[in-house]
C-alpha cells in the first residue's frame, strides 16, 4: 500500500485561553485548556488534493501550521510523506511548500527577485537552478515586469502570487496553502487554479491540502473535501459522495447541512 | 560544512542587499563617528592632567582610554542586541514563519542573521578609531593587530550567549529584555569603560572580578594600546573561552525550549 502524502491521527491541539493585563505576562506558562484541534484522523493521499472547509476559527490554519512544523501538536501525530512533523521536523520541511494566507512574509526593501532567490536558496536550490525556476514561475505568475521591484511596491494581489511562487519553488512533494485566492482578483485566481490543476497536480506525485472558503475553487480542485468545525472533522469524502449522503445538490448546502445549520433557514423553507 | 557556510553567507547578502537601500545611513554613520570622536577628544583635553595619565593601565592619553571603552561598549551592545533585533524584525515582517520552514537549521538561522550586524558594527568603530588616528592622534602604532582581531573574536563568542538569551526572552514575553539592561547597566558601572576599576570602592572592584567584559575590555586596552600579543592576554582570553563555552550551548538551549514552548502556545509570531 502506497504510503499516505499526509497522514493525522487522533490530532488534538490546544491553546493556553487568552489573557490580557498583567497575566498576559504570564502566558507562555499556562496550562493550555482552549480547545483547537479535537482528535482529527484523515489521509492525504499522494497525488491527491484535499480541501479543508469550515467556518472561521474552526482550526483549518491550526492543522496546516502543525503540518508546516509551525505547532506543536498537544496529542496525537501527524506525518508529512511518513515523517513526523515534531520528531523529524526537518525532514518534514524538504517536502514541504507552505502558503500562508494572512502573512506574505517577504521583505519589503528587497526585490522580488532577490526575495525568491533567497528562499529558494534557504530550501538548497543552487543560484541557477533557483533562478531557472523563478522565471518559470514568474511566467506562469504573471510576476515579469514586478520580480526586479521592491516587494513594498507591489500590490496586495501581486504579493500574494509571489507568495505562491514561493511555495512552489523547490517543487515540493507536499503542498499547504491556506487561502490561497485569498487577494487575487477573478481572472488571476481561475488562472492559478488552472495552473495548480493542470501543471502541478498533474504529474500525479504531489499531493495538496489546501484551505479556502471559495466553494468554486474547491469544487474544481479538490478530489476530497474535509469539513472542520470547532476543532472536529464532521465528514471526509469525495464531493459527489457528500452531496449524496447530504441529498443536497450545491456544496454550499452540503456544508450547511454537514455542521448542523439549518439549510431551509438560509435559503427559505417553502413549506413555511 | 558548506551547505552550513553558504546558508550563512546568504543571511549576511540579504542584510547588505537591504542595507543597500538605505545608503544615507552609512554616510550618517561615518559623520556620527567624526563627532563622536572629537567629543571624546574634546571631554580628554579638559579632564587630561598628569596624574590622570599616570593612573590609566598603559598610560597615555585619557583620550585613547576612553574611545577604546566607548567603541566596545558599541561592540558589546552589538552581541547583546544583534539576535533578538533580528528576531524581532523577523517577526514583526512576518518572514519568521518562513523563514522557518525552509531547510534552515535554528541555529544556522540565528547565527546568520547575526553576520551583518557584526561586520557593520567593527566597521563602525574602525571608521571611529581612524578618525580618532587621523585627526585626533589616537596612538595606533603600538597596536598588535592579530591580538587585537582575537580579543574582538573571543569578546563576540563569550557575549553572543547573552545576545541568544534576549531573544529566547523575546520570543516568550514578545518586548523588552530587563537582563540585557541590567548587565550593560552593571558593566557601564563596573567593566572600566570610561574610568579605571581600581578607582572603584572594593566590593564594586569585586563585582567587576566577576563581570567578563572586564576582563575583554583590559585585553582590548592591552592589545590596541599597549601592543600586547596573545600570548601576553593568555589569562584574559581564557576566562572569555570559558564564559563562551558555558554560556554559547546553555543559550541555544534556552532558545530551543522557548521556540518550542511558542510552538506550544501558538505564540510564535504574536507581538
Amino acid at each position: 500500500m502506497p504510503q499516505a502524502a499526509i497522514s493525522v491521527e487522533s490530532l488534538v491541539k490546544l491553546f493556553p485561553p487568552a489573557r490580557t493585563g498583567w497575566r498576559a505576562f504570564l502566558q507562555p506558562f499556562e496550562k493550555i485548556t482552549a480547545v483547537a484541534l479535537d482528535g482529527l484522523s484523515f489521509e492525504v493521499r499522494e497525488g491527491e488534493a484535499l480541501a479543508l472547509l469550515g467556518a472561521n476559527g474552526a482550526g483549518k490554519s491550526t492543522l496546516l501550521r502543525i503540518l508546516a512544523t509551525l505547532l506543536v501538536p498537544t496529542r496525537g501525530h501527524a506525518l508529512v510523506a511518513g515523517h513526523d512533523t515534531v520528531r523529524q521536523s526537518r525532514e518534514v520541511r524538504r517536502q514541504l511548500g507552505y502558503h500562508a494566507g494572512t502573512d506574505h512574509g517577504f521583505y519589503p526593501r528587497l526585490t522580488a527577485r532577490e526575495n525568491l532567490l533567497f528562499f529558494g536558496q534557504l530550501n538548497q536550490l543552487s543560484r541557477s537552478a533557483a533562478a531557472q525556476r523563478i522565471s518559470q514561475l514568474a511566467e506562469q505568475f504573471h510576476l515579469g515586469e514586478s520580480l526586479n521591484r521592491q516587494v513594498r511596491t507591489l500590490s496586495t494581489g501581486t504579493v500574494q502570487r509571489l507568495s505562491l511562487a514561493r511555495a512552489l519553488l523547490h517543487r515540493p512533494r507536499v503542498l499547504l496553502l491556506d487561502e490561497p485566492t485569498r487577494s487575487l482578483d477573478a481572472i488571476a485566481a481561475a488562472e492559478f487554479r488552472r495552473f495548480l490543476k493542470t501543471e502541478i497536480m498533474r504529474d500525479g506525485h504531489t499531493s495538496l491540502l489546501f484551505a479556502s472558503h471559495a466553494l468554486p475553487e474547491v469544487e474544481l480542485l479538490a478530489d476530497r473535501l474535509a469539513v472542520i468545525d470547532a476543532g472536529r472533522l464532521l465528514a471526509c469524502d469525495t464531493i459527489s459522495a457528500l452531496k449524496r449522503t447530504t441529498g443536497t445538490s450545491s456544496l454550499e448546502d452540503v456544508f450547511l447541512r454537514i455542521t448542523g445549520h439549518d439549510v431551509s433557514a438560509v435559503h427559505g423553507d417553502p413549506a413555511v | 560544512m558548506i551547505r552550513i557556510l553558504r546558508d550563512l553567507l546568504l543571511f549576511f547578502w540579504r542584510d547588505l542587499f537591504i542595507a543597500r537601500t538605505y545608503r544615507a545611513v552609512f554616510v550618517v554613520e561615518a559623520v556620527e563617528a567624526l563627532f563622536g570622536s572629537a567629543m571624546f577628544y574634546y571631554v580628554a583635553r579638559f579632564v587630561d592632567t598628569p596624574e590622570l595619565q599616570h593612573s590609566l593601565p598603559q598610560g597615555g592619553s585619557y583620550f585613547a582610554f576612553s574611545l577604546v571603552g566607548f567603541v566596545f561598549l558599541d561592540y558589546l551592545n552589538a552581541a547583546l542586541d544583534t539576535f533578538d533585533h533580528s528576531l524581532e524584525e523577523a517577526r514583526d515582517s512576518g518572514t519568521l514563519e518562513h523563514l522557518l520552514v525552509t531547510q534552515t537549521s535554528l541555529p544556522v538561522f540565528l547565527v546568520g542573521s547575526a553576520i551583518y550586524p557584526f561586520v557593520a558594527t567593527t566597521l563602525r568603530i574602525v571608521v571611529y578609531v581612524a578618525w580618532g588616528a587621523a585627526l585626533f592622534g589616537f596612538p595606533l602604532h603600538a597596536a598588535n593587530w592579530i591580538a587585537v582581531l582575537a580579543v574582538l573574536l573571543v569578546t563576540l563568542l563569550a557575549f553572543s550567549g547573552l545576545g541568544i538569551l534576549s531573544a529566547s526572552y523575546l520570543l516568550l514575553f514578545k518586548k523588552g529584555n530587563p537582563g540585557k539592561w541590567f548587565f550593560l547597566g552593571v558593566s557601564s558601572v563596573t567593566a572600566g569603560m570610561l574610568f579605571p576599576v581600581g578607582i572603584l570602592p572594593d566590593w564594586l572592584q569585586f563585582v567587576a572580578r566577576l563581570n567578563p567584559v572586564t576582563y575583554a575590555l583590559d585585553a582590548m586596552r592591552a592589545s590596541l594600546l599597549g601592543g600586547a600579543d596573545v600570548a601576553a592576554l593568555w589569562r584574559s582570553l581564557a576566562i572569555l573561552i570559558l564564559f563562551a563555552a558555558a554560556l554559547l550551548p546553555l543559550s541555544m538551549s534556552v532558545f530551543a525550549w522557548s521556540l518550542r514552548r511558542t510552538k506550544i502556545t501558538g505564540t510564535l509570531t504574536h507581538s
